[in-house]
């Protein structure tokens, strides 16, 4: 936690770490907290007007009173979080409490105010997250009041961070947890949004595989680390381990300086280039094995990225770089033997774009990109002429996936609304299968899932196969069969196996769902008949947290 | 020309609740087609129709000055026809004569009320009296003198009957308020007087009868909106025994008022022994009153459907040969219909699970109002014929002729092709059913399969069974469409038609349901394993024989496989007496397994099945019974007690099914030594169950937290696995 001043002119001169910051609407006026207090500063003259004791009421105050977390509403209330638990409403103009709530005994940790400044949430140490509103006094009468009205208990942890959306309370917490509570009077009707949801597990891909060397890199949150697979020379039946022939082997572990975390990170297909970026510096690196020994060297004199990189991809055959970066802009690296790196080319969409690019997918012929920006525009770029080629038509929501098919060049994309669309980039055009699924629509089942696909690879054997998957399955989708109706089993596997040959043919459809790895963090197709599977269980870092503030156990 | 007609309107509206005695007569068809009727008006003129070309054959005048008291009727036996004019005089004329002046004529001693023609039992001749003659003996000698039987009696209604070779004639009279019932039988001359039960504050508006069992049922239509049943037994007339009169009770049959909802009737008529149709004006508060013409089912009081008519009627309503005639607006309306038999599935029952796809209803006036015809009343004989009316008639006749060849190539089609062979047969049918949909598609369907089963009926070497899959699995059709289609697929032990029927038929009877249980039941295994049957209801969840019981972990989620276990081990049971018990494998095939699914999913009545279920042997009994309770099993391992799959039995269902069962052989599982370990089982499983999901309320909280701790089963940091996607 922290917030320090980035070099404008509003130089702070007093000491007094400054732990949050809130400006107001207008843009004129800035509050900051501190420790006991807070201070608020005009932006044009960056002289603070008011410095305010927040622990002032409280008599023999002992301890400090950290304020966590800081609002200013364009009323010009100040609205504080501290750690006494407390909640308190400001006139900063005359230095008065208005009003002071204490939603808990532990900490106030954070704070965010609705667009209509009725509704505040705050995110405590305990876990739990309380919901205040603003509501007249009488009803139908003017005066109003602020009132806690709703306690939620979604998080173990130390509620770090709070959003508060139109419809819905949104809670990250130290428990590695990210909570969507839907505020059901804003529901107009039951669906997807009016569901509960949460998210242990970020919506972007944390392990690169290198197919060719059957590598798998690791991103963790300040190292890196390197693996290799290991293999076996036996076959069995559905569902048996095999013995290894060799163990899988951990290569290397690539720790990132500094205290910042890692962004992205990406390993070359053939396995011998590295690349991470973290909030503000790119880093490449080259692997050697030779034999037993791995070596790792840094490339010196990589070209300097402001700002940093968003995504890493390289191109199928090694020899380039694809780095996302901001305002929409993809830059294209050449990577030289033995160990060297240049800049050769921006791509950047015709028309421009003020958000950052967050996926790649390079072709596996070398021949196009598909790049994706926070505005959900999905620009396609010709490689060898450096040009921009097209843009997929627009659709109204979040990219979650997306990769271009080997021997086709389709660009197969699944969207956060579980859509999936497929784009023929030599024609320009949606392709007929992807038509006819959207005119058939999926099945609800599938639709009905509440995490988003997240890597998308194709099988080179059988050009009819898409592989996906998301947290909780994966799912080989052959083209080739008829797509499942509503009234049929969408996940039909175990069904399947236990049909004799000749009766499965009837049950067969396009979607071969296998649910057996969960959580499902990676997976990727090596070769022809071999797949790998990241899980990452949740007890496995669940064991990792801290202890909660509050230990409340009954019975057990 | 419309002068008569409108004195005709006035005629009915003055006489109130008569129904369909003097002023308008349709009567049986004189002559060789069976499409003819005689139309009496009130006034001069009688006039033969035939119905489906829409135009008259022949029309007779009396005299002007003269007058036509009652309906002309056709002698069936001498093709004659008989009017009576000036209440007195008496008429009889053959089809070629044209002048009535000069046709038969006889003067009688007493007033006609109405003469009753009977197919074989010759015209009955009704005098206001009360007094009854046949024809031949009223011929003989027409000045005869005719007994009073009533005083001060008005005659409301007359019906005549044949009871056996009897004609049988009843009318009712009325008197201050009081309603008489008169049973004749003229050959044997017995009379038989009933007063008729009073009812408060209502009396009867119309009548209608039908003879069944010696007993005659005569309906009143009363003006509490209800309708009344009495019954009269037809008495053998051994003794005359001349006591007081008996007085007749009723019982209500329908009532026409719903919750504000009133039907105020005006006309019934019996259709059959479980269907009623009456014409009526419906009023609703705040509604405009609307005249429909409705059709009740008596035997489960529900309205079968109706018809409304807007133009307005007479109130009159004639029934003959299944043809409602009723006058609609200013035109003699023609409604034919047909009653299907009925079942209570059908009108109220048990509907099939919503899996099933939407069965579309079949309602008779879809199918049947594009044969709806308008007879006009204008007709040849008229003098004063004007060019409007004249062009109307033509216009009409025209649409007509158009629209002929495609009305009757059903019914002629297959006439035709009731000589051809099965190639042809087959080939015409389907480029029949091929043609685009129109209104009467069901009812042309069930004709081609009527037509397929007659000729499998005829020929037993003949059954078109892919033909008749194909029919029921791409049509909409239902049992009363085809009622043979499933005797045959039984006959000829069509398994796969059988489960397609019903899984697809809404309104299948308990007796046919029962029949292809037992059929299901007594097939042989290895004969159904060679059987192409539809497998979608049952490959979710049967064991397929399966070496690796890997596949049965992932089913045991509630984990009371535990507690079953130790509950059987408490109880001694001998091993080898229960073969099945240990290994909880299905009893059955897949394939008869989703046979007996397929009954399991028909609509059915209890109290109808249950009689037939009885008659179950005790083998195949068990042999279900064990089937239904590894199905129950089955459900009870899932935590949602669903089975998997498409049209696979809901636990309701195999819950009902097992009481109906165990109800209908109460006796047999009692006494069997076989079942009484299964019912112990049975039982034990029942209380297990209860007794485990007590005991899971109790400990849902540590449950809970055992979940969470699931995950913490022993992960493999790294694997190489088979994993197989078919």
């Amino acid at each position: 936690m922290g917030c320090e001043p980035t070099g404008s002119h509003t130089e702070l001169p007093s000491p007094g770490r400054v732990l949050c910051l809130s400006w107001h609407p207008s843009g004129t006026h800035i509050v900051a907290g501190s420790i006991d207090f807070f201070r608020v500063i005009d932006v044009a003259s960056g002289q603070t007007v008011q410095r305010i004791m927040v622990n002032h009421h409280v008599e023999k105050a002992k301890r400090e009173c950290v304020v966590w977390a800081i609002a200013l509403l364009s009323s010009g209330t100040v609205v504080s979080a501290d750690s006494f638990g407390r909640v308190q409403f400001w006139d900063w103009e005359l230095g008065t409490l208005a009003e002071s709530h204490t939603v808990s005994t532990s900490a106030a940790l954070s704070l965010a105010v609705s667009e209509k400044e009725d509704s505040i949430i705050v995110g405590t140490s305990t876990g739990a997250t309380y919901q205040l509103q603003l509501l007249p006094v009488n009803l139908g009468g003017q005066e109003k009041r602020w009132v806690r009205t709703k306690p939620f208990q979604f998080h173990s942890h130390d509620v770090r961070a709070v959003a508060h959306s139109p419809t819905a309370l949104i809670s990250g917490g130290l428990d590695a947890q990210l909570v969507i509570r839907p505020l059901m009077e804003k529901m107009q009707k039951k669906g997807y949004d009016a569901v509960l949801r949460k998210f242990t597990f970020p919506h972007r891909r944390l392990v690169s595989c290198a197919r060719k060397a059957r590598l798998l890199l690791f991103q963790f949150s300040q190292y890196l680390e390197l693996w290799r697979l290991g293999s076996t020379e036996e076959t069995g039946k559905d569902g048996e381990v095999l013995s290894l022939c060799r163990m899988p082997e951990h290569l290397v572990q690539l720790k990132s300086k500094g205290p910042e975390h890692i962004y992205c990170s990406c390993v070359s297909p053939c396995g011998t280039w590295i690349g991470y970026s973290t909030a503000s510096r790119f880093h490449l690196y080259r692997v050697r094995c030779d034999g037993d020994g791995v070596s790792l060297r840094k490339v010196p004199k990589v070209p300097k990225l402001l700002p940093p990189a968003y995504q890493l991809q390289f191109s199928a055959n090694s020899d380039s770089l694809f780095v996302a970066s901001a305002r929409g802009s993809v830059h294209v690296f050449q990577l030289l033997e033995p160990g060297g790196c240049k800049h050769l080319h921006t791509l950047q969409p015709p028309s421009g774009c003020s958000e950052a690019v967050y996926l790649l997918a390079p072709s596996a012929d070398g021949h196009w990109l598909a790049a994706v920006s926070g505005d959900w525009a999905i620009h396609i770029y010709n490689l060898k002429c450096f040009k921009h080629h097209c843009m997929v038509p627009a659709y109204n929501c979040a990219v979650s996936a997306l990769a271009i098919h080997p021997s086709t060049n389709n660009l197969v994309i699944a969207y956060s609304d579980q859509q999936l669309l497929e784009f023929s980039i030599p024609e320009k055009q949606y392709t007929s299968w992807s038509r006819a699924v959207q005119s058939r629509g999926l099945h609800r089942a599938w639709l009905e899932r509440d995490s988003p696909i997240t890597h998308i690879t194709f099988n080179p054997k059988n050009p009819a196969h898409i592989l996906l998957h998301d947290t909780y399955l994966l799912c080989v989708l052959d083209k080739s069969l008829p797509l499942p109706d509503d009234s049929t089993l969408l996940m039909n596997q175990s069904t399947l196996k236990q049909l004799p040959e000749t009766a499965r043919k009837r049950q067969l459809h396009a979607f071969k769902i296998c649910k057996k790895f969960q959580p499902l963090l990676f997976m990727d197709l090596l070769d022809e008949n071999c797949l790998v599977v990241v899980e990452r269980p949740i007890m496995d870092f669940k064991t990792q947290l801290p202890l909660p503030v509050q230990q409340k156990k009954f019975g057990t | 020309w419309d002068a008569p007609r409108e004195r005709w309107a006035q005629c009915g509206m003055q006489r109130g609740h008569l129904s369909e005695g003097t002023a308008l007569g349709p009567d049986c068809p004189p002559g060789p087609g069976p499409d003819l009727v005689l139309l009496t008006e009130r006034g001069r003129d009688a006039t033969l129709f035939k119905i489906s070309d829409q135009k008259p054959l022949g029309c007779w005048s009396v005299k002007h000055g003269q007058i036509l008291t009652c309906p002309v009727v056709c002698n069936f036996e001498t093709h004659e026809y008989i009017a009576v004019h000036d209440d007195k005089v008496l008429r009889i004329w053959k089809n070629e004569d044209i002048n009535l002046d000069k046709a038969f004529k006889a003067t009688l001693s007493a007033d006609v009320y109405r003469i009753h023609s009977l197919p074989q039992g010759g015209p009955v001749v009704l005098f206001r009296g009360g007094g009854v003659r046949t024809l031949d003996v009223l011929l003989e000698a027409p000045q005869q003198e005719i007994e009073n039987v009533i005083s001060g009696e008005v005659i409301r209604w007359s019906g005549a009957f044949m009871e056996g070779q009897q004609p049988v004639l009843i009318f009712t009279t009325e008197k201050d308020e009081d309603f008489f019932v008169y049973v004749q039988k003229p050959k044997l001359s017995s009379l038989h007087k009933y007063k008729l039960e009073q009812q408060e504050s209502a009396k009867p508006v119309c009548f209608t009868a039908h003879i069944t069992n010696q007993t005659v049922t005569l309906l009143c239509l009363y003006s509490n909106d209800s309708v009344y049943q009495v019954l009269i037994p037809l008495q053998q007339d051994t003794e005359e025994e001349e006591e007081e009169e008996e007085i007749l009770s009723k019982s209500l049959l329908l009532n026409f008022s719903a919750s504000e909802t009133v039907l105020k009737g005006t006309s019934l008529v019996a259709l059959d022994k479980d269907h009623v149709a009456v014409l009526g004006s419906l009023t609703a508060p705040r509604k405009e009153r609307r005249e429909c013409l409705t059709i009740w089912n008596t035997k489960f009081h529900t309205l079968q459907t109706s018809k409304e008519l807007p133009l307005g009627t007479s109130g009159q309503l004639w029934c003959y040969e299944e043809k409602f005639f009723l006058i609609h607006g200013k035109v003699l309306t023609v409604i034919m219909y047909k009653c299907e038999t009925s079942s209570l599935a059908a009108a109220v029952g048990k509907l099939k699970c919503s899996q099933t796809p939407d069965v579309s209803s079949f309602v008779n006036w879809n199918t049947l109002e594009d044969e709806e015809l308008e007879v006009s009343f204008q007709s040849q004989e008229s003098v004063a014929l004007q060019a409007e009316s004249r062009m109307n008639l033509r216009s009409r006749r025209s649409t007509v002729t158009e629209q002929q060849p495609e009305t009757l190539s059903i019914g002629q089609l297959l006439l035709n092709l009731k000589d051809a062979s099965n190639y042809v047969l087959e080939t015409k049918l389907r480029k029949l059913m091929a043609k685009a949909p129109t209104p009467d598609l069901q009812a042309t369907i069930g004709c081609v399969v009527t037509a397929l089963t007659d000729r499998c009926k005829r020929n037993p070497k003949y059954y078109p069974q892919l033909f008749l899959q194909e029919i029921v699995e791409t049509r909409n059709l239902s049992y009363s469409l085809c009622p043979d289609l499933m005797a045959v697929a039984l006959d000829k032990k069509d398994m796969h038609l059988l489960q397609i029927c019903l899984e697809r038929f809404p309104d299948i009877p308990e007796e046919i349901t029962y029949a292809c249980l037992k059929a299901f039941l007594g097939m042989s295994e290895s004969h159904l394993q060679n059987i192409d049957v539809n497998l979608d209801s049952v490959i979710c969840y049967i064991d397929v024989e399966f070496d690796n019981k890997e596949v049965k972990t992932e089913i045991a989620e509630n984990g009371f496989g535990a507690a079953m276990d130790q509950d059987m081990c408490g109880t001694k049971i001998p091993k080898q007496s229960q073969p099945w018990s240990d290994d909880d494998s299905c009893p059955v095939g897949p394939q008869k397994a989703a046979l007996l699914n397929a009954v399991l999913h028909s609509a059915y009545t209890e109290t109808f099945l249950l009689p037939h279920l009885k008659n179950l042997p005790a083998g195949q009994a068990i042999l279900f019974l064990r089937y239904l309770y590894y199905l129950y099993v089955k459900c009870s391992e899932k935590v949602n007690t669903t089975l998997p799959g498409i049209r696979s039995p809901t636990i309701n269902q195999i819950m009902d099914w097992m009481c109906l069962l165990l109800d209908a052989q109460f006796t047999v599982m009692v006494m069997l030594p076989e079942a009484k370990e299964l019912l112990s089982n049975l039982h034990k499983f029942v209380r297990a169950q209860v007794r485990f999901y007590s005991e899971l309320n109790k400990i849902e909280g540590s449950l809970r937290e055992l979940q969470r701790l699931n995950h913490l089963r022993e992960s493999h940091t790294y694997s190489i696995e088979v994993l197989e996607i078919i």
